[in-house]
């Protein structure tokens, strides 16, 4: 091999290491390693003390023949993340990017300042803000409302109807990330389109129907399996503002694991559980990517202007 | 050798010395790990008094060690949440050298070789340790040998708040008459939610009964009215009746049906559930146990034990069944040494110096928990500011132990979770049962028993 083309490989690996090295490095960290470990762990007997005495297949045998809870947390699972995916986090996501690139633009980015406002703010905080909202008594912000304005009994939400709780907490706070995928990806439709629009004599309707949601299908398709994959593994602001409960009624498979793992010391039966958690994620995901045509997105495009 | 060189040589010497001097004069770390909890600041404090005591004395030996006590003081929510901590602090070797802990947690430490055998080292200090309530040694006890000194006891209670009562229609005489009552088992754990039940519907509170928020020892002593012992002392393991565990839903679910018990309840605070029971006056029944009458008296601006009694009645857990047995519970509060210490004689001799009368009266007086030492019992200020402690220790012919057994702590929570569903309108009290014999079979095994 000529030298200068040892040299050039040489600089190949150095740039190799130098660009994907630290991608790589955070990746094995916080994805591989993790799942490594609670494989191993989900096949030993871990418990209170954090000592292993055994490799055994219990905690499986007991999931899927003796764990009356787990269908429930399945179920619990099931609705919250379908109901907060097609209601907030796509649905309501698209329409507030509709309607905050609708209006002027400064006042667009003002509305859109104002949704990301909960995402800035430390999770603790956001979950204290809902608890105060459905407090049961008349100080909770909506019973106020509910009494003062309406002359009604207080509600309690948080007792009565903690999934709506949950869903919207999780929904208000997720819509935001979709909005902004949404509003770059109307921004980047050419502005003549709608100018032709226009002149055709399409109302507003008829070009949100027939220009904008026709550009939309990938942004949206990647939001929902994007989206999907978080609610199925996020529970900190279920944990802050239900802990699960009443019972187990908010209790959702991932939190159903840390539970288990941390509230019974269960640690190896909570890493079993979490990784039949992954594996569900794996085959939502493959599930999502095959029915939507992902791949078509992926293609490399067929005309290329050079 | 000219002048310089012995002049550096001299310097060279006095370096070295100072040097070794402060490398003898090191300090002794002794780590605490203690939950920051407001009914006993000095469960800590003691250790650390402790420590300036014995450096006190070092000085006077000319010694050059002295004792740092280093204090972690913890955040958990109960002592269920703070032990599981403390276990894993121990299993990744971050423990302390001397923890607190529910006495009943002494068996999972034990076993699991975290907490020390202290036998020996209370067998050969008669003169530290000779004072100490005998009884009390039986709830730091495993397995036949000490692995614990007891901190404190206390005595739980009902509190019912007397001028509620009045409100009710009760006349003083009634109010009085009410213990006596309970104690003769006429008044049972029925009768008492009928009451809060009452007062809720009539408008006269927003909650009848309100107790801890999260799984603890109470629920012990209620459950016991209803015939459920969850430790069998023959196998040493942990039982459950079935029977008994659905008469004591039953209840649960009769108490919550009356609007006795509050679907809240467990998910409020124990900063809404003290504002609700003391200051804001919105609950007829609290229940928790005597340090509590600190708090109470603050809230109420009580001074001494007959503006206290004008106000507030104690009761007994009464029985589940007419004629039955009331029932209470002594949940003595303990320090362990940390077998895996390497400074073990050293913190037991420092737990041995804050297990003193003197200091632990102190924590006693200033928290009402009841104290330690026969001596203490006695002393001038327990006399004068301890009425409640006096008055409360009667109380103590009907209380029990939680078993010392490894596995307590999951068996309370499990049954918290059953009481919570049921409170919430979750479970009926057949499912309830269900649940909790279910939970318990699939967590901890062979260590239960259940019975029909």
């Amino acid at each position: 091999m000529p030298d200068f083309a040892r040299a050039q490989l040489r600089r190949q690996r150095i740039n190799f290491g130098l660009f994907l090295g630290p991608a790589l490095a955070l990746l094995f960290l916080f994805f591989v390693a993790p799942i490594v470990i609670d494989l191993v762990l989900a096949f030993t007997d871990m418990g209170r003390t954090l000592q292993v005495s055994k490799l055994t297949l219990e905690n499986f045998e007991r999931m899927f023949t003796r764990d009356s809870r787990l269908l429930g947390a399945l179920g619990v699972t099931f609705i919250f993340v379908l109901t907060t995916l097609t209601v907030f986090n796509v649905t309501f996501a698209l329409l507030l990017a509709l309607v905050t690139t609708a209006v002027p633009r400064q006042l667009g980015a003002f509305f859109r300042a104002v949704w990301l406002l909960p995402r800035m703010s430390p999770s603790v905080v956001y979950a204290l803000l809902w608890l105060w909202v459905v407090d049961p008594n008349e100080r909770g912000l909506l019973n106020q409302i509910v009494v003062h304005v309406f002359g009604m009994p207080p509600i309690d939400l948080r007792n009565n109807h903690p999934l709506l709780v949950i869903i919207l907490a999780n929904g208000f706070i997720g819509a935001s990330l979709g909005m902004l995928i949404f509003t770059s990806a109307i921004r980047s439709i050419p502005e003549h389109l709608f100018h032709a629009a226009r002149v055709d004599g399409a109302g507003s309707l008829a070009i949100v129907r027939h220009i904008t949601l026709p550009a939309m299908r990938w942004p949206i398709s990647y939001m929902t399996i994007h989206q999907t994959l978080s609610l199925l593994v996020s529970f900190e602001y279920i944990l802050l503002i239900t802990g699960g409960g009443p019972f187990y009624d908010t209790t959702v498979f991932s939190l159903y694991a840390y539970r288990r793992a941390f509230e019974s010391g269960e640690y190896a039966y909570g890493a079993a559980l979490s990784l039949v958690l992954v594996a569900i994620g794996v085959v939502a995901a493959l599930a999502m990517w095959r029915l939507m045509d992902m791949q078509k997105l992926l293609q490399p495009p067929r005309i290329e202007v050079h | 050798m000219n002048w310089k060189h012995a002049l550096s040589g001299i310097v060279g010497v006095v370096l070295f010395c100072a040097a070794a001097t402060s490398a003898l004069a090191e300090d002794v770390v002794i780590k605490v790990w203690s939950r920051a909890d407001r009914s006993g600041p000095l469960r800590a404090g003691n250790i650390v008094a402790a420590g300036d005591t014995l450096n006190k004395m070092l000085a006077a030996a000319g010694a050059d060690k002295r004792v740092k006590i280093e204090l972690n003081e913890t955040n958990a929510k109960g002592y269920d949440d703070d032990a599981l901590d403390l276990l894993k602090a121990f299993a990744v070797d971050k423990g302390p050298d001397i923890f607190v802990l529910a006495h009943e947690w002494t068996g999972a430490f034990a076993e699991a070789g975290y907490a020390l055998n202290l036998e020996d080292h209370i067998g050969k200090n008669p003169e530290l340790y000779g004072d100490i309530i005998v009884p009390l040694w039986q709830a730091v006890s495993y397995k036949g040998a000490r692995y614990g000194v007891p901190q404190d006891s206390e005595v739980r209670m009902f509190f019912l708040n007397n001028d509620k009562l009045r409100k009710l229609g009760m006349t003083d005489k009634d109010i009085a008459a009410l213990p006596g009552k309970v104690d003769a088992g006429e008044f049972t754990a029925y009768d008492l939610c009928d009451l809060a039940g009452q007062a809720v519907q009539k408008g006269v509170v927003k909650y009848g009964i309100l107790h801890r928020p999260n799984a603890g020892p109470d629920f012990q002593m209620m459950m016991e009215g209803f015939g459920l012992e969850p430790y069998d002392k023959a196998a040493a393991k942990l039982q459950v009746s079935k029977a008994a565990l659905k008469d004591f839903f039953t209840w649960v679910k009769y108490c919550t049906d009356k609007k006795a018990f509050s679907a809240t309840n467990t998910a409020m605070s124990w900063d809404a559930i003290e504002q609700a029971s003391f200051a804001g006056e919105e609950a007829l029944v609290f229940f928790h146990g005597v340090w509590r009458v600190t708090d109470q008296s603050k809230a109420w601006s009580l001074k001494g034990k007959d503006d206290y009694q004008r106000k507030v009645t104690w009761l007994n857990a009464p029985a589940g069944k007419k004629g039955g047995k009331p029932s209470n519970l002594s949940h003595p509060i303990a320090y362990a040494v940390s077998a895996k210490s390497k400074n073990k004689d050293l913190a037991a001799y420092l737990v041995a110096l804050a297990s003193q009368p003197v200091p632990n009266m102190r924590h006693a007086v200033s928290t009402n928990h009841t104290p330690i030492n026969y001596g203490e019992q006695s002393m001038p200020e327990v006399v004068d500011k301890g009425w409640a402690l006096v008055a409360a220790t009667p109380m103590l012919k009907y209380a029990s132990f939680m078993p010392n057994h490894p596995k307590i702590g999951q068996y309370n929570g499990i049954i918290f979770k059953g009481i919570q569903g049921v409170e919430t309108g979750r479970l009926s009290a057949q499912a309830a049962t269900d649940f909790v014999i279910d939970e318990l079979g699939n967590e901890l095994g062979k260590d239960v028993i259940i019975r029909n």
